[in-house]
C-alpha cells in the first residue's frame, strides 16, 4: 500500500479551523494527522465512513432514495431543513435553495448560539480575527473558558504564545488573566485569576463597563474584583476578552444578558484601549451555516420560508416547532452526531431524510439516508474558521457520495416536480 | 425569446462612447455581441418611441464578502420590513430564489434588484484579500451582474514592511500577486496607514506625513507606492483611493494634497463627496467642493465618483475603522469592528441622512456640486458609495436631480439650511445634466475608468448588455423601472419584468510578477500569518 500525504489540510474538529495539518494517508485510510490536537485526531480518525444509501431501511439505489426524498418532501406541508455540522459552504447553499423552493423552515446548530448573535444585532460587535488578536493583544482574559478544554490549539496557534507585531515575545509579551465563573474555569495557564459566582457574572460585567466608561467605583468583593480587572483592560493596549459562545459544556445555563453584556463590555473599552471580543465557536463548519443563510436570506439562522420568502423566527427555530408537533418532514443535512440532542430526539418523531457524513447510523432513524463523506476530509470546498475566515478544505480520502451532488440532485427533482 | 438574435428596433439610441447621442436607429445582437447587421427575420424588439443605452455599470459599490455580510447580519429589521419573494421567471427549469432587501439586501436579491435597475455590471469596492473566497462565493449567489472586486491594500503587513524597506520592486510584485491571489480586479487604498494604526492602539492619521510604525512608512509613501506599481503593472483601473480623514470637516485639504501628491499618475478617487469638507475640525463645517472639483477638473489623469449622499436610510461599512468608531462614539448607533489579521479593517454602523440634520444637508448639497461643477463627465462618474450614502435604488432619484433644475431646487428648499447657505449650490447652479451626460456617468464613464473595453457602449463586438428606457419625463421614474434589460445577449428585463436570471460573469486580472516574492512571501506567512501560504489564494494562481 502507498503512503502519501496531504498537506496544509484544515482540521473542522474544532472553530479553530487549523490548516497546518499534514494527513498521512496509507491506502484508504487516514494514518496520521499530524500537526493536529487529540481532539483533531479524533475527527480525522481514520476516515473511514459507512457508504449507505437506504429508504425505509432498506439499501437502494441513489436514484430511488433520491426519488423517495423527493416524493416525502413534494407532500410535505411544514418542511424543516436543518444544516448541521460537517459540510461545507457550497453544501449549504444548496441545502438554503432546497429550504427557498420548499417554503420551509431553515435552522441549523447556529441556533445553539442564538443569545450571542441576537445581542450582537442589539448592539454591533468588537471583533478581530484570530490572526490580529495573535498580531496584537497585550491582555488576554479568558471569561469562564479554558480553551484547552473544547479549543485545544486556540492559545498556542492564534491567542496566547505565538509572536506577533506587538507580542515579540509570544506569551512572555502577553499578560493572561483567567476569569473562573463557577464551574466554568479559565485558561489554566494564567498569570492571574478572578473568580466570580454565576449569579454575579452579569453584575460583574456591567459593573465593569461602568468602571470603564469613568462611573462607577465601589468596595464590595464583586465591585474590587472587577474594578481591578477593568483597570487593567483600561490599561491595556489591546485586549482580548475570549469566551466560550457554545452552550456550557458544565449544562449551566448562561443568563439571558450575559453575551450581550459582553459585547458592551468589549465596545467600552475601545477607547481608553482596543478590545476585540473572541466568541469560540465548535467545528464542522457551524460559523458557514450563518455565514450563508446570512448572505442568501438576510437572517443567520431560524429562517422561515413558508410566506414565499425569508422572515427570521429566532424564537421559533426547528427545537421550539418540532417540540410544538409542526413539522412534518425534516431534510437533514451534515452530520447527525453535530445536531443539538433536543432537535435529533425530535427527529425520530418526524419523517426524516438525511443527507450527510454517518447518517445511515442516525440514532433517529431517517425515512431515507444517503451517506456523503465528511466535509474537509472526504470533500473539498470551503468552511469557515469560527473567525468567519473562510479556508479551503483538502480532503485525504475520496468518499461516497459528495453531499453537495447530492442536494443539488435533490433540488433539481423537486424543481422538475413542481414544474 | 432566443440568446441568439435580437433587433432592438427603431429606439433613440444613446451612446457616447460611439458618439452617439439620441439618433433612431436599430442595436442588433447576435451571441451575446453586439453585432453590425442581422437578417430581416431576426427577432425584433420594437424600442420605438425608447431610450436605449448600454447596460449600468455601477464603478463602486458594497455588495459581497465578509464586511457586508456583518452588516446584513447587524439589519435583521430592514430584511424583514423588506420581504422580497421569488421572481416569476420565463424557464421552468430555472430556480429563481426569494429573499430580502434594506440597505444591503441578500445577495439574490441584490442581482435583481441590480438588473430590474438596467444595471448590468458591479465593482465589489473593498474586499480583504484574506476573505477574498467568501466575496466570491457572494459574487456566485448574485445573479445576472457582472462583478469584480477591489483588493485592500495599503495597510498589510507585507507592504508596509516593503516600504520601510524601500524595496518598491518587490511591493509591485506583491501587489501584482496578492490581487491575482484575491481574484480582484483593481488595487483599493482606503484610509493608508490609518487603520494600522487603529489597529496598533493609536487613533488614526491626521495627514500625509504621519509615521505608520516607523517613519519610512507614511501614508505618502503608501499612496505613491501603491499608484506605481498599479500603473506599472498596466492595470485596467488605476489605484482607487478612499482617501485619509474621511468624515472629517476640513478634509479637503487632505484630499487635495493626495491629489498633489500623485500628480502626474493616474488615479481614481473614490466617493469624493465625502472628502471635500472645508471647516475645521470639531468647531466648523462648510463646502469645498468647489476647490477639490476644480482641481480635478484641471488634471486629466485624475478621476473620481461621487459617493452622493441621499436622505432616507444607510448603512456606513468601510474598512476605514477608525471613522466607524468615531461615528459610534457620537452617534451612540450600534457599531460592528472587525480587525482583519495583518492586512485591514471593518467598521460597520448604521446610519440616516435626514434632510433636517445641517451636515447630511451639507453633505447632500455637497455631492451634487461636485455633479455640477465637474466639467468632464467622463472622470467624474456617479456612486452612492452603495449602502454608505445611500442604497443603489436611490439612483433614479438622484439623476433627477442632475437632470431637473426645477425640481432640485425645491429640494434644496426643504433641507436644513445652516450649512448650505452661501454654498455654490445655494447661489444658484444653472446645468442640467442632458441624457447623454447620464449615459456617461452611469455607464460609459465608469466602463472607460474601469478599463471595461467591451462594456458601457453599443458599439461592435462589445457585450450585449442593454437597458430600454421609456423616455418619461418624470426621469426618476424613467431611469427606476427600465421597460427591457438585456444582459449578454439575454432579454432579463421583459416589459419591466424579470424574467431570466443568467449566472454573471467574474471581472478579475492576472498582472505578472517576479516569481521570487512568492519565496519571500512564504517565509513571511510561516513567520506572521495565521493562515497557510497554500491556502491564502482565493482562486487558482497560473504556474
Ligand atoms: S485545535 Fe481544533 S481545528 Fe485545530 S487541530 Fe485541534 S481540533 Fe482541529
Ligand atoms: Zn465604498
Amino acid at each position: 500500500m502507498t503512503r502519501r500525504t496531504v498537506e496544509h489540510a484544515t482540521c473542522l474538529g474544532c472553530g479553530c479551523a487549523c490548516d497546518d495539518i499534514a494527513v498521512v494517508v496509507d491506502g484508504d485510510r487516514i494514518a496520521e494527522a499530524r500537526n493536529s490536537c487529540p481532539l483533531g485526531r479524533a475527527w480525522f480518525a481514520d476516515g473511514s465512513v459507512p457508504r449507505e444509501t437506504r429508504s425505509s431501511g432498506k439499501t437502494v439505489a441513489p436514484d430511488v432514495a433520491l426519488a423517495d426524498a423527493a416524493k416525502l418532501l413534494g407532500r410535505a406541508e411544514r418542511p424543516l431543513v436543518y444544516l448541521a455540522p460537517d459540510i461545507s459552504c457550497e453544501t449549504q447553499r444548496a441545502a438554503v435553495a432546497v429550504a427557498d423552493r420548499l417554503g420551509a423552515l431553515l435552522d441549523s446548530p447556529t441556533a445553539e448560539v442564538a443569545a450571542g448573535i441576537l445581542a450582537s444585532q442589539r448592539r454591533g460587535r468588537a471583533g478581530a480575527t484570530l490572526g490580529e488578536i495573535r498580531q496584537r493583544a497585550d491582555l488576554v482574559v479568558f471569561w469562564g473558558v479554558d480553551p484547552a478544554d473544547r479549543y485545544p490549539r486556540y492559545a498556542s496557534r492564534y491567542a496566547v504564545d505565538p509572536t506577533g507585531l506587538q507580542a515579540p515575545d509570544g506569551r512572555h509579551s502577553r499578560r493572561v488573566v483567567a476569569v473562573d465563573v463557577g464551574p466554568s474555569r479559565g485558561a489554566a495557564d494564567a498569570d492571574e485569576r478572578v473568580a466570580i459566582t454565576p449569579e454575579d457574572e452579569v453584575d460583574a460585567l456591567a459593573f465593569m463597563r461602568a468602571v470603564v466608561l469613568g462611573r462607577v467605583t465601589g468596595d464590595g468583593t464583586v465591585a474590587r474584583a472587577a474594578t481591578g480587572l477593568a483597570t487593567q483592560m483600561m490599561r491595556a493596549r489591546y485586549v482580548a476578552l475570549v469566551h466560550d459562545a457554545e452552550p456550557s459544556p458544565h449544562g449551566l445555563l448562561h443568563h439571558p444578558d450575559r453575551a450581550e453584556a459582553l459585547i458592551a463590555l468589549a465596545q467600552a473599552l475601545n477607547g481608553p484601549a482596543r478590545c476585540a471580543l473572541s466568541s469560540l465557536r465548535a467545528g464542522g463548519n457551524r460559523s458557514g451555516a450563518d455565514a450563508v443563510a446570512t448572505w442568501q436570506t438576510g437572517f443567520p439562522f431560524a429562517v422561515d420560508f413558508a410566506p414565499g420568502y425569508p422572515c427570521y423566527r429566532p424564537h421559533a427555530g426547528a427545537a421550539v416547532l418540532l417540540g410544538r408537533g409542526e413539522i412534518d418532514v425534516a431534510l437533514l443535512v451534515g452530520s447527525p452526531a453535530g445536531v443539538p440532542p433536543a432537535v435529533a430526539a425530535a427527529l425520530g418523531q418526524v419523517t426524516t431524510i438525511a443527507i450527510g457524513p454517518r447518517v445511515s447510523a442516525a440514532p433517529f432513524r431517517p425515512k431515507v439516508a444517503i451517506d456523503t463523506g465528511v466535509a474537509g476530509i472526504h470533500e473539498g470546498g470551503i468552511a469557515f474558521r469560527m473567525d468567519d475566515v473562510p479556508l479551503p478544505l483538502r480532503p485525504a480520502l475520496s468518499g461516497p457520495s459528495v453531499a453537495a451532488d447530492v442536494v443539488r440532485a435533490l433540488a433539481a427533482r423537486l424543481t422538475k416536480g413542481q414544474s | 425569446m432566443s440568446k441568439a438574435r435580437l433587433r432592438i428596433a427603431g429606439g433613440a439610441v444613446y451612446d457616447p462612447a460611439n458618439g452617439t447621442e439620441g439618433a433612431v436607429r436599430d442595436v442588433c445582437i447576435e451571441d451575446g455581441r453586439i453585432v453590425a447587421e442581422l437578417p430581416r427575420e431576426a427577432p425584433k424588439l420594437d424600442a420605438r418611441g425608447m431610450v436605449v443605452m448600454p447596460g449600468g455599470v455601477d464603478i463602486h459599490s458594497h455588495i459581497a464578502g465578509s464586511s457586508v455580510n456583518h452588516g446584513r447580519r447587524l439589519l435583521p429589521e430592514e430584511h424583514a420590513a423588506d420581504p422580497a419573494p421569488a421572481p416569476r421567471l420565463a424557464d421552468p427549469d430555472a430556480t429563481p430564489r426569494s429573499g430580502t432587501g434594506g440597505t444591503i439586501p441578500s445577495s439574490f436579491t441584490t442581482g435583481y434588484r441590480y438588473a430590474g435597475l438596467g444595471y448590468t455590471t458591479a465593482m465589489e469596492a473593498a474586499v480583504a484579500p484574506l476573505a477574498a473566497r467568501h466575496a466570491h462565493c457572494e459574487l456566485d449567489d448574485t445573479p445576472i451582474i457582472d462583478a469584480g472586486l477591489f483588493a485592500l491594500l495599503g495597510n498589510d503587513d507585507y507592504l508596509l514592511r516593503q516600504i520601510a524597506a524601500g524595496e518598491a520592486a518587490r511591493a509591485r510584485d506583491y501587489a501584482a500577486w496578492v490581487l491575482s491571489a484575491a481574484g480582484g480586479y483593481a488595487i483599493k487604498i482606503v484610509n493608508p496607514g490609518g487603520v494600522e494604526r487603529w489597529k496598533a492602539g493609536g487613533r488614526n492619521v491626521t495627514g500625509l506625513d504621519d509615521a505608520v510604525g516607523t517613519d519610512a512608512v507614511t501614508p505618502r509613501r503608501i499612496l505613491e507606492t501603491l499608484a506605481d506599481a498599479a500603473n506599472a503593472l498596466e492595470l485596467p483601473h488605476p489605484v482607487h483611493i478612499h482617501c485619509n480623514n474621511l468624515g472629517q470637516a476640513g478634509n479637503a485639504a487632505t484630499t487635495l494634497e493626495t491629489m498633489r501628491a500623485l500628480a502626474g499618475r493616474r488615479a481614481h478617487f473614490t466617493h469624493l463627496q465625502f472628502h471635500s469638507y472645508g471647516g475645521e475640525r470639531g468647531k466648523s463645517w462648510k463646502s469645498a467642493a468647489k476647490e477639490v472639483i476644480e482641481h480635478v477638473n484641471a488634471h486629466p489623469e485624475v478621476s473620481a465618483d461621487v459617493g452622493q449622499v441621499m436622505f432616507g436610510p444607510a448603512t456606513t461599512l468601510t474598512a476605514d475603522a477608525p471613522v466607524e468608531y468615531l461615528l459610534h462614539a457620537s452617534s451612540g448607533k450600534r457599531w460592528v469592528n472587525v480587525d482583519i489579521e495583518l492586512e485591514t479593517g471593518c467598521g460597520i454602523v448604521p446610519y440616516s441622512y435626514k434632510e433636517q440634520a445641517a451636515v447630511a444637508a451639507l453633505q447632500w448639497a455637497i455631492g451634487l456640486e461636485l455633479f455640477l461643477l465637474a466639467q468632464d463627465p467622463w472622470r467624474v462618474v456617479l456612486s452612492t458609495d452603495h449602502p454608505n450614502g445611500g442604497s443603489f435604488l436611490s439612483y433614479p432619484e438622484l439623476i433627477r436631480l442632475l437632470m431637473d433644475r426645477g425640481y432640485r431646487d425645491e429640494r434644496l428648499k426643504q433641507v436644513n439650511q445652516k450649512l448650505v447657505a452661501g454654498s455654490a449650490l445655494a447661489d444658484g447652479l444653472a446645468r442640467e445634466y442632458t441624457l447623454s451626460e447620464i449615459a456617461i456617468v452611469t455607464r460609459a464613464g465608469p466602463a472607460r475608468l474601469l478599463g471595461l473595453s467591451d462594456k458601457g457602449h453599443l458599439g461592435v463586438g462589445a457585450d450585449a448588455d442593454v437597458t430600454i428606457y421609456a423616455n418619461d419625463p418624470d426621469r426618476a421614474k424613467m431611469f427606476a423601472t427600465p421597460r427591457h434589460v438585456i444582459k449578454g445577449g439575454v432579454v432579463v428585463v421583459e416589459e419591466g419584468q424579470l424574467r431570466r436570471a443568467p449566472t454573471g460573469r467574474r471581472l478579475r486580472v492576472q498582472p505578472g510578477y517576479d516569481r521570487a516574492v512568492t519565496r519571500d512571501l512564504k517565509r513571511w506567512f510561516d513567520g506572521h500569518a495565521c493562515v497557510a501560504f497554500e491556502n491564502y489564494p482565493a482562486v487558482e494562481l497560473g504556474a
